[in-house]
């Protein structure tokens, strides 16, 4: 198994926006969030890149892929039928092969030098399986999370074999149903935004869709089915990730970069003056 | 199993080996068995061994078998071989008032070793035995309640809630279906829960007690059937659900709960009132709000607002959610498992709403199912009450059995109990359990609530107890019940209706009663009785429903006379009723339902546009507040829920007549029932020669405090101690001759009376339920239910035919028990005693009063009260602040007049009733009647063992004494005072007078309450002479002269307040008395005091007693004293 092929998927209509922000990325360039992400999606050996896009986004994008767009083709969603369908439109795309998948609305900063993608895609290639990045995430975040339960694979560090997969859990399900050993109670293993798949999900997807068609088609329960069928492998990734959609998610997805990046003192020397003046000043009108 | 404790003694240790054996034959080696011969330093070898051995096991049922098996020796063996071995006088007899002190703050096991040490020191004795087996009772049952809570927060699907500890980490968000509104619509879609309540086939011997099923899962099944009810008769629809929950969100930030057939209802808007449960008549609304994660466990004490909590949950800043109940003309006490069928309903719907059961609409699946049963154990434990493990039944559909299952590795209990907390669920399909046999039971079961109200929570206790002990009979009896189950599943696959009837029937006169005596009822009986009468071989047996009888029950008959059967019934239990009132506790008119098995188990709907109604009777409540308010301020919420309830009043059937009902009930017009209660208020103080001058003295002192309950204490430097043991006359053993020769002698000459005194209602044997206590038949004794007026007569019967004259034999009553002792004696024709019977009216009455602050906080703060379990503290605690605000906004010391007129009034003490003989003229009469008559026995009703003792009187009328008390060795149960020594002078003192708890634990002898009375030298206290009697003026000041001296003392007493359909508050009221004990301070008055046996001197005060008395040999004890005039 050999992945050279990644997808964003970017259609979702709140999310839509997102990847065209821009950010100065930790090498001190400006780029779009999309570009960052192809980066990512290339430096893991992938060659082809697939975004899935709200219809008649794709010249924006095109534009956002900048340099890149050689390596890019868009998929339109035609409708907004579910996560779940944004991946399955990349099927013709996939073509049987397996294939990195990035959410287009995360962004992932590692403080150690190397790629979060291109660790999982070698982990992939090695056990010839799917594998999803998970971190291990407090209970009061299930809601905004996919998550997993399983067990862990004796001798290896951070790696779990998953067995179920549920949408945004309750904590009432989360605690009978994914409790995974070795963990805290109250820590659950949480979707990261970033899998490699095997070809088997676009038929298990396909025929979830063709049971109902005009249904939303969400991505958790074929991944469940998934873990029911073959080997399906969790990785807890060490990187931070960012929701650029949450409040304040893109600044703090910028700090991240640049607090680890080339810029990093620049930037805390911005910052402590920033702070500095701030705190002077409110002295300053306290004593007044 | 763990292994722990198994080290030394057991090698000497016969209990150890069978507590700790896995044999069955061995391990359910009743207890009583071993002790009945064990003499006394075997007992104390084992006790020592079995008390090593609770210390250092680390298995939980070893623990607690052991400690019931140190209580039971305590209690009932090593009492008995104290006496055999003729231990010095005095070992044992002091309770060390610092151990007594502990087990009131629950502090278990220091008391123990505080009473262990004591036992060392001093030797065993009954007292030091009572304080043991109280403290080992106690920390069984607390090791078992611990128990139960740990699994109830380990079941998984629970343990997130008792983390969660501040909004920020708040996980739950409704589901997006109740945030879906239509257009423009601001209301909320609305979620309709229906669930049906359960009934029980045969409980096995209360075997869904939680500590059964978790040690014997194999012994713990129930049969156990999901109906819809209707009350007959009522005038609505066929069976439907009988609870039901309403869910939506709404637009203001707060938790708005609203009961409807309570008709209570509460915004809330802070966490911490979500945890105060008994504040309102709301407890269950919450309970079900915490146990559901709504707002979960780990929150309480946290200070964050709710509105931060509401903002995370609904997702919308500023709305919140709305929580309506509604229980469908079901009373309370139906044995239906009513209130937890309703948590269960509440929470289902909860978690549905927040996406933690998956289906939004229609039934649940089983792991649903489970998930909300283990929520509703928790939201029991949480509310302070217990329910069994089959209680929320009615979640599942139809018929099934619930049983114990075994813990398996993996199971939170595993390792720690036998079997899991959680039972397993079979329901029966339609292969199993014809649809045919399903329609048979319908048409055959009678459904009725007898009205009775009833405590069972001693019941559970009792049978926890013999469970553990294994007591002979009992056990047996369970087996008996546990093939009965066999054979009811058999009959009920065989479509064999009549054949569960007679099973279902010997269930009840056999193992049931076996287990607990206390199961059955006069009441019960009397009806089963009739209904056998009335339709011979179509009554087909009779169906108890669980908990205790009297309250809900069946009765099955044969298919076509069950229309008769049904109107029958309903005459038989409402006659029954009227004749019985005044001696069994009701708290309801009988009712009959129509019922029909609920094949789905609680499902919901989803209300959305205009069909999103609340019941109809929520906007009674709702709407007037509404109305009221001026519209501009009414959020958009409000207003469009005005303009939906406008719209449901024109084209909603359940709405026709609202706008009428809401006229009366925001105009109501002049309460013609309230009028009428004042008006036979005032007639009942008239009648009863209520003193109104004398009263508001009393009211004024109280106000003013200048009396109070601290103010009834003798001053801080009274000097009080133990009498020296020669100030007593020990009548504990046998008497010298010439005593009993003396007493022989003076019967013979018919120098005897007996007074039972018997003017009170019993406020703790039946709860404040105003029963006349003297008429309950509170035990089977010679072979019929007697209530302790007619074994008092029997008692008397026996002396006077031994003597060869019958004693005259006078029962004092007074305004509340006066008519119905009189008419009760009437029909029951004296209950056959020949003798000289004579009825003395109480001649004084009180008018209650509301307390005032301070002597709630007294009674509450300053004196040593038993501390509750944790979470049963905290409901309390919450109450009683709750009842402190009740009585500063009715108006403290006012006049208590809000209940039944009888309710507001009180006797005045029973130092009364003596001087009442004198004063209507009972005395006068006996004497006329019996002019050689000298002497008076005064006992207390529920004193059940005293009896015209020879040698006793002949003691009393040698010491020439004005009266002699008897007194009994104090045990730890005994509070109230006792015997003393005050400043230097040997008297009787009210607990109510002494300065301190510790004072009281430092006096060896409490009082009995029974009085040898000398009647020339009564007279003489008085000041009066035998002619005197005839004048009524004389007697009055003689009796005005001598009350004067004696104390006035306030109390507090617990009123029950009934309302809607069998509802009942309790408030605490004051009152004043005064006390015959006291009688023992006037120095002209000889008195002297005789120590006297257990069984003779204990008074029966509390339900929760008798099962101890039947077993340690008192009730024995009394039968023998009886000359049963009516046969059983």
């Amino acid at each position: 198994m050999k992945i050279k092929k990644a997808v964003i998927t970017a259609a979702g209509e709140q999310q839509r926006l997102l990847p065209l922000q821009t950010l100065i990325d930790r090498d001190g360039e400006e780029k779009s969030v999309l570009g960052i992400l192809i980066e990512q999606a290339l430096a893991a050996q992938a060659e082809e890149v697939c975004v899935v896009v709200w219809p008649g986004d794709e010249a924006r994008y095109a534009q956002a892929a900048a340099r890149h767009l050689g390596h890019v083709r868009f998929v339109p969603q035609p409708r907004p039928l579910g996560y779940g369908h944004a991946v399955y439109c990349a099927r013709e795309f996939v073509a049987g092969d397996a294939f990195l998948h990035l959410v287009g609305d995360h962004l992932w900063v590692r403080r150690t030098a190397g790629s979060c993608a291109r660790d999982l895609v070698e982990l992939a290639e090695a056990e010839q399986c799917a594998v999803s990045a998970v971190q291990v995430t407090r209970e009061n975040f299930l809601p905004r999370y996919g998550a997993v339960g399983g067990r862990r694979i004796p001798g290896r560090q951070g790696l779990y074999r998953i067995e179920t997969v549920i949408e945004k859990p309750t904590p009432t399900e989360a605690e009978r149903r994914l409790t995974t050993p070795g963990l805290r109670a109250g820590y659950y293993l949480c979707f990261f935004g970033m899998h490699v798949f095997t070809p088997a999900i676009m038929d298990l997807l396909g025929r979830q869709l063709a049971e109902a068609p005009d249904a939303r088609l969400a991505l958790s329960p074929a991944l469940a089915e998934l873990a029911r069928r073959e080997q399906y492998l969790a990785v807890e990734e060490d990187a931070r990730r960012y929701d650029i959609g949450a409040r304040y998610g893109l600044l703090a997805a910028q700090l991240a970069l640049a607090l680890n990046g080339r810029d990093r003192a620049e930037v805390l020397a911005q910052f402590v003056e920033l702070l500095a003046t701030w705190e002077t000043g409110a002295a300053a009108g306290g004593e007044r | 199993m763990g292994d722990g404790g198994r080290g030394r003694g057991r090698a000497v240790s016969e209990l150890i080996a069978v507590i700790a054996s896995h044999d069955p034959a061995v391990r359910d080696r009743p207890l009583d068995s071993f002790c009945r011969g064990a003499a006394l330093d075997r007992l104390l070898a084992e006790c020592e061994a079995l008390d090593q051995f609770r210390r250092a096991s680390d298995n939980l049922y070893e623990r607690v078998r052991a400690l019931f098996f140190l209580y039971a020796i305590h209690r009932f063996h090593i009492p008995r071989a104290v006496a055999q071995a003729k231990r010095p006088a005095g070992a044992g007899r002091r309770i060390p008032f610092s151990g007594y002190a502990n087990l009131l703050k629950r502090r278990f096991h220091e008391a123990l070793d505080i009473f262990l040490a004591a036992q060392a020191a001093d030797g065993p004795g009954p007292a030091l035995s009572s304080a043991l087996a109280a403290g080992y009772r106690a920390l069984g049952f607390q090791t078992l309640a611990d128990q139960v809570r740990r699994s109830v927060r380990s079941v998984s699907g629970n343990q997130w809630m008792f983390r969660t500890g501040h909004p920020a980490d708040y996980p739950l968000r409704i589901r997006p279906e109740l945030l879906a509104r239509q257009g423009s619509d601001p209301l909320f879609p609305i979620l309709q829960e229906a669930t049906p309540v359960r009934m029980d086939l045969t409980h096995s011997g209360w075997s869904d007690i939680f500590f059964l099923g978790m040690d014997f899962p194999e012994g713990a099944r129930v049969l156990n059937v999901s109906i819809d009810l209707s009350v007959r008769g009522a005038g609505t629809d066929a069976p439907r659900p009988p609870v039901e929950a309403y869910f939506r969100v709404i637009d203001q930030p707060v938790l708005r709960l609203t009961s409807v057939d309570l008709k209570a209802g509460v915004d809330i808007g802070s966490i911490a009132e979500v945890f105060d449960f008994a504040r309102d008549y709301l407890g269950l609304l919450k309970a079900a709000l915490i146990a559901s994660g709504i707002v979960p466990s780990g929150m309480e004490g946290c200070n964050r607002p709710l509105a931060e909590l509401l903002a995370k949950l609904v997702g919308l800043p500023g709305h919140g959610i709305e929580i309506v109940s509604k229980v469908n003309d079901i009373p309370k006490g139906s044995r239906l498992a009513v209130s937890t069928s309703l948590l269960s309903c509440l929470i289902a719907a909860c978690m549905r709403a927040t996406g933690q059961i998956h289906a939004l609409t229609g039934g649940l699946d089983e792991e649903d199912r489970r998930l909300v049963a283990a929520r509703a154990i928790l939201g029991e434990w949480l509310g302070g009450s217990g329910g069994g493990w089959q209680d929320s039944g009615g979640v599942w559909p139809g018929i099934k059995l619930i049983h114990g299952v075994l813990a398996g590795e993996g199971d939170p209990e595993f390792g720690i109990s036998r079997g899991r907390l959680l039972p397993g669920h079979k329901v029966f399909g339609t292969d199993e359990v014809s649809p045919a046999a399903r329609e048979q039971l319908r048409q055959s079961l009678v459904l009725v609530h007898g009205g009775m109200a009833q405590d069972v929570g001693p019941v559970l206790e009792m049978v926890t107890e013999k469970y553990l002990l294994r007591s002979e009979a009992e056990w047996q009896g369970r087996r008996e019940a546990i093939r009965i189950l066999d054979e009811i599943l058999d009959r009920l696959k065989r479509d064999d209706i009549r054949g569960i009837g007679a099973r279902t029937h010997r269930n009840f006169d056999g193992p049931i009663q076996t287990i607990i005596p206390w199961a059955g009822n006069l009441y019960t009986d009397s009806l089963i009785e009739q209904a056998r009468a009335a339709m011979g071989e179509d009554f087909w047996g009779f169906w108890m429903l669980g908990g205790m009888s009297g309250g809900g029950m069946g009765f099955l008959f044969s298919p076509q006379r069950k229309a008769a059967a049904e109107d029958r019934l309903g005459t038989i239990m409402r006659e029954t009723k009227r004749r019985l009132e005044h001696a069994v506790p009701f708290a309801m008119d009988p009712v009959v339902y129509d019922f029909a098995i609920n094949e789905r188990g609680t499902a919901s709907r989803l209300l959305s546009g205009g069909a999103a109604l609340l019941p109809a009777d929520y906007y009674t409540l709702a709407v007037p507040p509404l109305l009221r308010a001026d519209s501009r301020l009414l959020s958009p919420g409000r207003r469009a829920e005005l303009d939906r309830f406008s719209a449901a009043c024109h084209s909603v059937p359940e709405f026709s007549g609202m706008v009428q009902r809401l006229f009366e009930h925001m105009l109501p017009r002049r309460q013609a029932g309230r009028a009428g209660q004042q008006d036979s208020l005032d007639r009942l103080l008239a009648e009863h020669g209520f003193d109104a001058v004398h009263h508001e003295r009393i009211q004024a002192d109280l106000r003013a405090g200048r009396i109070g309950l601290a103010q009834n204490r003798l001053p801080a430097n009274s000097k009080i101690e133990d009498p020296a043991p020669e100030t007593i006359f020990d009548a504990t053993g046998c008497l010298p001759p010439r005593y009993l020769e003396t007493g022989r002698a003076a019967l013979a000459d018919g120098a005897v009376a007996v007074v039972s005194l018997a003017g009170g209602v019993g406020s703790r044997w039946t709860k404040g339920a105003g029963v006349v206590k003297a008429l309950n038949p509170f035990c089977r004794l010679g072979g019929r239910r007697r209530s302790f007026l007619e074994v008092h007569l029997a008692k008397s019967l026996r002396v006077g035919r031994e003597a060869g004259k019958l004693l005259p034999h006078v029962i004092t009553t007074s305004y509340l028990t006066h008519q119905a002792i009189e008419s009760y004696l009437r029909a029951e024709r004296n209950y056959g005693y020949p003798g000289p019977l004579l009825l003395s009216g109480g001649g004084a009455i009180g008018l209650r009063m509301t307390p005032m602050e301070r002597d709630l906080r007294f009674a509450w703060e300053e004196t040593p009260r038993q501390l509750l379990d944790e979470q049963a503290q905290k409901v309390q605690e919450s109450l009683q602040a709750t009842l402190i605000a009740w009585a500063k906004q009715a108006g403290e010391g006012g006049n208590y007049t809000d209940n039944l007129p009888l309710q507001c009034l009180h006797p005045v003490g029973h130092w009364y009733e003596v001087p009442n003989l004198l004063r209507n003229g009972t005395l006068a009469d006996l004497l006329a009647g019996r002019p050689e008559l000298k002497y008076l026995m005064v006992h207390n009703v529920d004193t059940a063992g005293a009896d015209v003792d020879a040698a006793l009187l002949g003691y009393h009328i040698e010491e020439g004494a004005a009266m002699t008390a008897e007194v009994i060795a104090r045990h730890i149960e005994d509070r109230g005072g006792g015997l003393a020594s005050v400043d230097g002078s040997v008297r009787l003192v009210e607990g109510l007078a002494l300065p301190s708890e510790e004072i009281e634990s430092r006096l060896s002898w409490y009082n009995s309450a029974t009085y040898w009375i000398d009647i020339g030298q009564l007279l003489t206290v008085f000041g009066l002479e035998r002619d005197d009697l005839g004048d009524a003026a004389k007697v009055a000041v003689a009796i005005r002269n001598l009350a004067a001296r004696m104390p006035t003392y306030i109390t507090l007493k617990d009123v029950k307040k009934r309302w809607g359909k069998g509802q009942e508050d309790v408030f605490p009221v004051a009152q004043f008395e005064k006390l015959w004990g006291d009688m023992t301070a006037l120095p002209e008055w000889k008195c002297r005091f005789a120590l006297v046996p257990r069984a003779r001197g204990q008074q029966l005060k509390e339900p929760a007693q008798l099962d101890g008395w039947l077993r340690d040999g008192s009730a024995a004890y009394v039968e023998s004293l009886c000359g049963w005039a009516v046969a059983g």
